[in-house]
């Protein structure tokens, strides 16, 4: 394969990226996205590399077992889903609409397509064709509007998925078993969301229509998220989804024993899965308890075949094992960050903009968490974000802090920095503590435990916050940099970056948002209110005949794509 | 005799009627409720939530009237909600509302549905219990022939070396708890970077990296002696020592007794005094100790079962215990009830046959 593939018959960007990654100027991740979005097939692009593609639907091996160290929680409704683990189950049987990939894009399994209008008011989904549940009947829209009815029904107690739709709900009071109304302690009527009438609309057998009351470009990131897997229309609220297990998937839950082991086997012949043959026959997943020194042990003496994942000192000992790691690079993040809302001293954006470079983010990783991650760039916006914009490099200036710091009378102010009193959190703080320090900056460390911590984490002057992955890096931004974010803890309020978000969260074409993104970028990491060095990568395990079973920024187990070798 | 047996019955069925209602009541304490909800609803519930699924799901009124639902001796509950689905403590997922009994609790036969294992109790039960016995009778089959050997030969000659070094082994075993010599006997013989397995790797005595296996997990399966081992010795190192002591000290007592001398100056051989004379007379005592020991392995498998990850009895325990599942940690006290009593039952009528001097009445 590799020698087969001609690089000048290729697109003209490939040889010039493969140059750059060459001189190491690109990672190869960021080289595979390119050149594919440039129309390179995945395994042309993997064989510039010299690397096999992963993967390869021709020559997998069909047949066989996987055991995988998985914590084995009890089955829950999806949509009441409160752990990935128990989504990794259900995965077997129950699909979803659109999936999330670990390089960022999202994949249409049980919609063919999705479009949205200009202003992201308006989804025209396409449902897949051909599509069968296992017990014969066909899949169509009104399966897709059974479930959007379901996400939305906020009276179900936990339901994760009711506040996600803002767009497609209307709030109303909620009802008892009687059907009086319910009222909360000050005798107000109990408001919960459910779907609007109207704004799920089947067009046609194979069209849904979603009319939305406002802009929303996270819809398909909530209906890829675990607790949006979709059910069969005779499945009841509160229902256990591995009893009676109708979905439209490739295999079928086989042992369920919740803290022991559960097993998903291949469905009965009878089912013809429509994404063709799932390579393995059965997949177990074994409970081992949550000690991961344990895992190391199970890998020794062969109980397993993967795990789920791996963490700190444990990543070193598997790979002497000689097992093959898998990383997913996330945009799970650590901002350590500046208050001018509640401090004088970070009001003037040359201050904070001097702090914020003299910090190496590559240093900060390498001592904060031992190297596991790739360094960040001060905007909160993370490779692996669809609507990611690469900005020119910053410049470091660590000698210029003193000058900057003296201009504004602030030599010999001292800087309270406050963080968490242990984990990656305290490292990385004393990291960049530690270099603010060389920079010539009076740091004066403060440490407080999680339980006093959280209390006030938005109000403190300076300190570090741990931020999740989400798929989306608009939603992020939006919740911590606008002026009216519900999570702003920096006091940020820029016209300019508002406007800027206004504009992106009604482009619902993710190449359109990347143009939006790069002005929010620059803004954010211009301003300055933000030391974001790295983002955090999360480990897997396989052993090495294990195939196709890479690790994901969400924890999502995508079974129709492992095999053995 | 059978007076004995049907008072001992009785007893057995009030102390299980007090116990369960004790665990029931504390289950039932409103932040152990809380608990449930969330672990069963979703850890991200609201308090109006929580609130909301505790009444759709029978757990509010009395706790007497809830007590007398598990017993049987009250209608199950049952709700419809506002969508009109009908849900029951009588009925399943997906059975018929019209279809389903009245009562359905402990009288009935029913012993409700483990909310943790999504099971019903009779059969996680069941199946933990026979994961424990597999436990329990390796366990005995080593510690009882290993503690009364180490017994005998220490007491039947007071103060001989062997007496010095049997009695420290004992000591030290039985002053060891089980999560220490536990982690202890892990660490020597089942870490590939510490104790015995790297050497033994190095020297290629062994194909795996470790001698022992540090789960106990693969056992469920399929027992073998290198996944068996570590756990089984675990257990019965503590127990050989508190045995062992209890036989010496017996073993002692008979040894002084004036028949023993008399057989000796008669000239019989000291290993047909030790065998014939003196071996029966001092098994009463630890008899006694070892039926005693039954009710205590209940108690060590909890740790041991939780640290090599082997899914019996106490592992399930410990599971219901921190998921607040209320009918499991009931049926399992029942079932704690019966096997302490049953056992103490056994002992007291094997007392019998081995004192001639005890009648039981």
């Amino acid at each position: 394969m590799n020698d087969m593939t001609r690089i000048d018959a290729l697109h003209p960007g490939a040889s010039m990226h493969l140059a750059e990654v060459k001189a190491g100027e690109l990672s190869r991740r960021e080289f595979l996205t390119r050149t594919t979005a440039l129309g390179v097939s995945a395994v042309a692009a993997y064989g510039l590399l010299g690397l096999d593609a992963p993967a390869q639907a021709a020559d997998v091996k069909v047949g066989g077992v996987v055991r995988v160290a998985m914590e084995t929680k009890a089955m829950k409704d999806p949509r009441l889903a409160d752990w990935p683990q128990i989504a990794n189950v259900y995965r077997g049987w129950l699909e979803y609409l659109v999936q999330y990939n670990p390089d960022g894009s999202f994949e249409g399994r049980l919609l063919e397509s999705w479009e949205a209008n200009a202003d992201a008011t308006g989804y025209t989904m396409k449902v897949r064709q051909g599509v069968t549940w296992n017990n014969g009947d066909a899949f169509t829209a009104d399966d897709v509007i059974f479930n959007f009815t379901r996400w939305a029904d906020g009276s179900v107690d936990g339901n994760a998925m009711a506040s996600r739709f803002p767009g497609l709900t209307e709030m109303v009071a909620k009802v008892d078993a009687a059907g009086a109304a319910v009222n909360d302690e000050a005798g107000n009527p109990v408001m919960v969301t459910k779907l609007r009438d109207g704004s799920v609309v089947k067009i046609d057998d194979h069209t849904v229509e979603l009319k939305m009351s406002i802009s929303d470009i996270a819809v398909v990131a909530a209906i890829s998220d675990y607790p949006a897997a979709i059910v069969h229309s005779s499945f009841k609220d509160g229902d256990d989804p591995a009893v009676n297990a109708i979905g439209t998937g490739p295999y079928v839950p086989g042992e369920m024993s919740v803290g022991q082991k559960m097993t998903i086997v291949r469905a009965p012949e009878s089912h013809k899965w429509w994404g063709g043959v799932a390579p393995l026959d059965e997949i177990h997943y074994i409970d081992f308890g949550t000690d991961p020194s344990a895992m190391v042990n199970l890998a020794n003496s062969d109980e397993i075949d993967m795990n789920y994942e791996t963490t700190g000192e444990f990543i070193e000992q598997l790979n002497t094992l000689g097992w093959t790691q898998y990383e997913a690079v996330t945009a799970s993040t650590i901002v350590c960050r500046f208050n001018s809302a509640t401090s004088d001293l970070y009001k003037e954006k040359e201050v904070r903009s001097a702090l914020q470079r003299a910090v190496d983010p590559a240093v900060v990783l390498e001592l904060g968490y031992k190297g596991l991650g790739t360094t960040a760039e001060n905007h909160h916006a993370c490779p692996v974000h669809p609507e990611y914009a690469k900005l020119d490099p910053q410049t470091l200036d660590k000698a210029g802090v003193k000058d900057v710091l003296a201009k504004y009378n602030l030599a010999d102010a001292e800087f309270e920095f406050i963080s968490l009193d242990g984990g990656f959190e305290l490292d990385t703080s004393d990291a960049v503590a530690a270099q603010l320090r060389d920079a010539g900056v009076n740091v004066k460390r403060t440490v407080m435990p999680g339980s006093t911590f959280w209390n006030d984490w938005q109000k403190y002057p300076f300190s570090s916050t741990t931020w999740n992955h989400r798929p989306l890096a608009v939603q992020n931004m939006q919740y911590a940099y606008t002026s009216t974010g519900s999570w702003n803890e920096c006091g940020m309020a820029n016209a300019d970056f508002d406007a800027a978000m206004t504009a992106a969260l009604a482009l619902a074409d993710g190449e359109k948002r990347r143009e939006q993104a790069a002005i929010l970028e620059k803004i954010l990491q211009d301003e300055g209110y933000i030391i974001q060095p790295y983002w955090r990568s999360l480990y897997r395990h396989t052993k090495p005949n294990v195939v196709g079973a890479v690790m994901h920024p969400s924890m999502e187990h995508h079974h129709y794509l492992w095999s053995l070798a | 005799m059978l007076a004995f047996v049907i008072r001992r019955l009785g007893v057995m069925l009030v102390t299980a009627l007090v116990l369960t209602f004790v665990v029931f009541f504390l289950t039932n304490l409103p932040p152990n409720l809380e608990k449930l909800a969330r672990s069963e609803g979703s850890v991200r519930m609201t308090d109006a939530a929580v609130a909301s699924w505790l009444e759709e799901h029978g757990h509010n009124g009395s706790v007497f009237y809830r007590y007398a639902e598990w017993l049987g001796a009250a209608p199950g509950w049952v709700i419809t909600d506002e969508k009109g689905v009908t849900r029951g403590k009588c009925i399943g997922q997906r059975d018929d509302p019209a279809m389903a009994p009245k009562f359905c609790g402990v009288f009935q036969g029913n012993w409700g549905v483990s909310t943790v294992f999504k099971k019903t109790v009779l059969f996680s039960l069941g199946k933990s219990m026979a994961a424990t016995g597999w436990l329990m009778l390796a366990v005995m089959l080593v510690m009882v022939p290993v503690a009364l050997l180490i017994g005998v030969l220490a007491g039947m000659r007071e103060g001989s070396r062997t007496d010095r070094v049997l009695s420290t082994f004992s000591i030290a075993t039985s002053a060891t708890p089980e999560y220490v010599s536990g982690v202890i006997l892990v660490v020597l013989l089942a870490s590939p970077a510490t104790g015995l397995s790297p050497l033994l790797a190095e020297w290629g005595w062994i194909g795996s990296k470790t001698l022992f296996m540090g789960t106990a997990t693969s056992a469920m399966d399929n027992i073998t002696f290198w996944n068996f081992g570590l756990p089984v010795a675990t257990i019965a190192l503590y127990g050989v020592g508190y045995i062992a002591r209890m036989t010496r000290a017996s073993m002692t007592e008979v040894m002084t007794q004036q028949y023993i001398r008399t057989a000796r100056l008669k000239g019989v051989g000291f290993r047909q005094v030790v065998l014939r004379h003196a071996l029966r007379n001092a098994m009463i005592a630890p008899f006694t100790v070892i039926m005693l020991q039954f009710p205590y392995l209940l108690n060590g498998v909890v740790i041991v079962e939780t640290l090599f990850n082997y899914k019996g009895f106490g592992w399930m325990l410990v599971t219901a215990a921190g998921n607040n599942d209320i009918e499991m940690l009931l049926g399992a006290s029942v079932v704690a009830v019966i096997f302490v009593l049953v056992t103490q039952l056994i002992s007291d009528i094997g007392y019998v046959f081995l004192n001639p001097r005890i009648r039981l009445g």
